[in-house]
């Protein structure tokens, strides 16, 4: 069996055979569902049922307060009467109060409870109700509107939506940044972290000298290399087992609370039909169908929807390949140069010397990354997906934009071209630096291995 | 079995070795003796490959030495150590299949090897779970798991008791019995003087005294080896400073 298959093989199997290994491996899926579909499954949940009572002195809010899935509302006639049966009855959770002024609309109303504070939705709720019926009261009485008006007034909605003129494809930005930040932090926690296991790793058998009986079977730089490529086989292992967990949960949830997701795949077809006719399409939504969903719950969930809505509308298959593609190079490219750090330092302490210089073209793209999402087609985001050190987050985060062909092809072929010249400058500071004990390496030294030919 | 030839090697400015010649004799137990900072594990280093010299040639049984030769080496540094997360056995079938044998002859060898210095039951525990002593005796039986011809054991019994230094000596001699050739390189100069048939005296990167254990304490009258070694270190140090 050849010998960096050997070191290869202990590489990967010491490390998935750890706990932490498998610890990560079941946590991190379970927080990535659990952000997706809890959000979900809180909306779908029935809230616990609040009863508020309406005591209105203005007579403006008679009769108009409704009732929907957590909240039933009932008219009292007097604060005082409302009073005794909130203090009562532990069935009762709130009064609304809105007292009477002389010559001008309310402007304050009151929301009395007792011992329990209530819940937002109930806030929320009487706070919307309050603002929507004095609004209509203005319009209707004051105004004089007709109710065919007040119906098209009240009913219109217009929604913004981006989209691409050649594809017809819906432009959902706020979950393209989501997704593009995400992905470009997603490759710098994993180039990290799996870089600075290589590290570990190559101090690991400087400082326990076990180097010294090894190399003598195998050439440093097969020792370096069996390293590198057996942690970016546990990465991409991480990766896999990531991403069939995930699915499998994302799929769990997807059965249990089907209905939720027809509806957004529902609407998402709608929209596609909608952008591709020819003819104007106005959403038009009458008073009972607004009231109806409202009855329903589902207007909560409409930036729920939206967000499943752009997630359909991403090429996944595509950033999956780039996400593999950035996180291979970027790592080969930093795992490398994290083993050159490695091999010059007997403690962890000493290793920041060699490894923040190595960090900050990385750290400075992190930093950049929120005004970068503003622009992902400025000067800075396309210079910066492209220089090799920096392009593999830059490059993502701008991906669910759109970035032309050229580009991307250009940043690939830059990063492949730089990743030899990487192991080879690693590989000669690995060697001359890992068999010397107990001196502290300078920079002038890490000059001295690179110009050096000869092993040492 | 193997011959240096006018070794030199200096880093940066420091002269490790300047025109180093030695023979060692097949199926002896040579002594590489020398104080701190002599040159020893830089030209250890050399014969085995891990470090090139800057000019000379080394011969291994009369041709220049390949990484085949190499393969034949068994070498216990001086600055010794195992992967202290991983477990005894997995660990030694690791390094000895590194050194070429395949999975199977190393674990049989390897409990022949465990049973008779009776540490087969620590196969299974981690090294960090071994004292020192016990770990030197994993290292050893790793450095000869592989049937080498030649042993190169730099100060095999530091760490080591005197029950287990014993025992260390006899395998020592039983390998050599059965045919191996042995560097061993040491400040020890009791054990060198029990199991050295040659012996080098390097001293400041130069060999100052070489020859066979009993021509050397022929010519200073039978004076133990370490006043021999004192004597000779202050004669070479007192010239090399003038």
């Amino acid at each position: 069996m050849n010998k960096i298959l050997l070191v290869i093989q202990r590489e990967y199997l010491t490390r998935v055979k750890k706990p932490s290994f498998w610890i990560l491996t079941i946590v991190v899926p379970i927080l990535l569902a659990g952000v997706y579909a809890i959000p979900i499954i809180l909306a779908a949940r029935p809230l616990e049922h609040a009863q508020v009572l309406v005591v209105d002195d203005t007579g403006l809010f008679q009769g108009q307060f409704r009732s929907g899935r957590d909240i039933t509302y009932h008219e009292a006639g007097s604060i005082d009467y409302a009073r005794r049966q909130l203090q009562q009855h532990d069935s009762i959770d709130a009064i609304i109060y809105i007292p009477a002024r002389e010559t001008t609309l309310p402007r304050d109303a009151y929301l009395f409870y007792r011992s329990d504070t209530p819940s937002l939705t109930v806030q929320t709720d009487a706070q919307n109700q309050l603002q929507e019926i004095l609004r209509n009261r203005i319009l209707l009485d004051v105004h004089g509107l007709t109710p065919e008006d007040y119906t098209l007034l009240t009913s219109t909605h217009i929604k913004l939506r981006t989209q691409d003129i050649e594809t017809g494809r819906d432009g959902f930005l706020q979950v393209k940044i989501v997704v593009g930040i995400l992905l470009a932090m997603l490759v710098f926690i994993a180039v990290f972290m799996f870089g600075s296991q290589v590290m570990r790793g190559v101090m690991e058998e400087k400082t326990s000298r076990i180097v010294e009986v090894i190399v003598c079977s195998v050439k440093p730089f097969q020792l370096m290399m069996g390293k590198v490529v057996g942690i970016a086989l546990v990465g991409l292992t991480q990766f896999a087992l990531w991403v069939l967990l995930a699915g499998a949960l994302v799929t769990g949830v997807q059965l249990t609370h089907a209905d939720l997701f027809q509806q957004a795949a529902e609407r998402h077809s709608q929209t596609e039909i909608a952008s591709k006719g020819t003819e104007a399409t106005y959403q038009y939504q009458t008073e009972q169908e607004r009231a109806a969903q409202y009855q329903a719950g589902e207007g909560i969930d409409n930036s729920i929807q939206d967000l499943i809505e752009g997630l359909a509308g991403i090429n996944f298959d595509m950033i999956i390949l780039l996400f593999l593609f950035y996180f291979i190079f970027g790592y080969l490219l930093y795992a490398s140069l994290f083993a050159a750090a490695g091999s010059l330092v007997d403690n962890e302490t000493d290793s920041q010397q060699f490894t923040l210089p190595l960090t900050i073209p990385l750290i400075l793209t992190l930093l950049l990354l929120p005004s970068m999402v503003g622009q992902p087609s400025g000067n800075i985001s396309v210079w910066l997906s492209i220089i090799p050190f920096t392009s593999p987050v830059a490059m993502l985060m701008r991906i669910p934009f759109g970035v032309p062909v050229w580009q991307v092809l250009l940043s690939m072929l830059l990063l492949i071209a730089t990743f030899p010249l990487c192991i080879w400058a690693a590989a000669r500071i690995y060697r001359s630096a890992i068999l010397r004990y107990g001196q502290k390496a300078s920079w002038h030294d890490v000059w001295k291995f690179l110009k050096r030919d000869k092993i040492r | 079995m193997l011959t240096i030839n006018n070794i030199s090697k200096t880093f940066g400015t420091f002269c490790a070795l300047n025109g180093v010649n030695l023979h060692v004799r097949k199926g002896t137990v040579f002594g590489l003796l020398g104080p701190n900072g002599a040159g020893k594990t830089t030209l250890i280093r050399i014969i085995n490959h891990i470090i090139a010299p800057d000019s000379g040639t080394i011969l291994f049984n009369g041709h220049s030495m390949t990484h085949s030769d190499v393969m034949q080496i068994g070498y216990l540094p001086e600055e010794r150590g195992l992967y202290k997360k991983m477990r005894v056995g997995e660990q030694a079938v690791y390094l000895a299949r590194l050194k070429g044998l395949d999975k199977a002859t190393a674990e049989q060898r390897l409990h022949q090897w465990f049973d008779r210095l009776e540490i087969d039951s620590w196969w299974n525990r981690r090294v960090e779970e071994l004292s020192k002593g016990m770990q030197q005796k994993v290292q050893f039986v790793v450095t000869v798991l592989h049937n080498p011809c030649l042993l190169i054991l730099d100060e095999p019994f530091s760490g080591f008791d005197p029950v287990n230094a014993d025992l260390l000596k006899h395998e020592i001699l039983r390998l050599k019995e059965q045919g191996a050739t042995i560097i061993f390189s040491t400040h020890n100069m009791p054990s060198a003087e029990e199991l050295c048939d040659d012996i080098a005296l390097i001293n400041h990167a130069h060999v100052v005294l070489s020859g066979s254990l009993a021509d050397i304490k022929a010519r200073h009258q039978g004076a133990p080896l370490d006043r021999i070694f004192i004597d000779t270190v202050q004669n070479t140090s007192v010239s090399n400073n003038q």
